[in-house]
């Protein structure tokens, strides 16, 4: 079972996949007449399984930036590049929460 | 972008040429954990569920023996691309419906500095799309062969 932040990821990895659908299709690739609303359908389904405030989160940094789920790299937060302060990237690595960049507020996700 | 280009974003050791797999989920399990494996991907099971529901909404099956499997997830760094040949084909529910005997599976993060995702797939069907590179593919046994098709 996928905790939160997995919940989230796979839910901006839907959103994706939605918005390209038109633009894979133009390179030749099949996507069935009913494709669109199937992946509509599963984000239904997805985002039941959020809780509201966070995904009320999710919403608003999607329509403020192209991403709202960045990853940590260097310590950086992949979004802003702000460094992130040593208690937050502990906090995150223990209890596997969602964490916001303190820059930005985007959602961070540790890639390894 | 040069199907040239396409080189810098295979992996030797994301490279299979004597690849086996009864089945297309268990070919994209496969290889998903080779990402695993690759240390390219931390969580499989983002990835699997991501190409699994790129599945259900039209086969990835190209025809002519190949599949690419393709894309992005916030689980991916970087924009990879597997290289998978069976001597056995197998089912991909492919657009001909021949057995797929080539896969190219392409991973990619949500955006990518140089946005590149989309033109690689293109870059993709248009090598595939020639028969001689098909035919050449299709007897490739090492990483090197494979380098030179992609240049030629």
């Amino acid at each position: 079972m996928k905790n939160e932040l997995e919940n989230l990821v796979a839910l901006q990895d839907l959103d994706l996949m939605i918005k390209e659908l038109k633009e894979v299709e133009q390179l030749g690739f099949e996507v069935k007449s009913e494709g669109s609303e199937t992946l509509k359908k599963a984000r239904k389904e997805m985002i039941a399984k959020i809780h509201k405030p966070l995904l009320g989160n999710y919403e608003r940094l999607r329509k403020r930036y192209k991403r709202a789920i960045v990853p940590i790299k260097d310590d950086k937060c992949l979004g802003c590049f702000m460094k992130l302060p040593t208690y937050l990237l502990t906090h995150m690595k223990r209890d596997e929460q969602v964490i916001t960049c303190e820059g930005c507020g985007r959602i961070l996700y540790w890639l390894n | 972008m040069a199907i040239s280009d396409l080189i810098s974003f295979f992996r030797e050791d994301l490279f299979f040429s004597d690849f086996k797999a009864k089945t297309k989920a268990a070919a994209l399990n496969q290889l998903t954990e080779k990402f695993v494996d690759a240390g390219i991907v931390k969580n499989k099971e983002l990835v699997a569920e991501m190409l699994q529901r790129r599945e259900s909404i039209g086969s990835t099956g190209i025809g002519k023996g190949i599949a690419v499997p393709h894309g992005r997830t916030t689980a991916a760094p970087n924009l990879t691309i597997a290289f998978a040949k069976m001597g056995s084909g197998i089912d991909w529910d492919s657009m001909d419906g021949n057995p797929v005997h080539l896969i190219f599976l392409v991973i990619a993060p949500p955006f990518e500095e140089n946005n590149l995702y989309l033109p690689v797939l293109g870059r993709l069907v248009e090598l595939l799309s020639n028969e001689s590179n098909r035919n050449q593919l299709n007897e490739v046994s090492s990483f090197e062969e494979f380098t030179e098709i992609l240049t030629q």
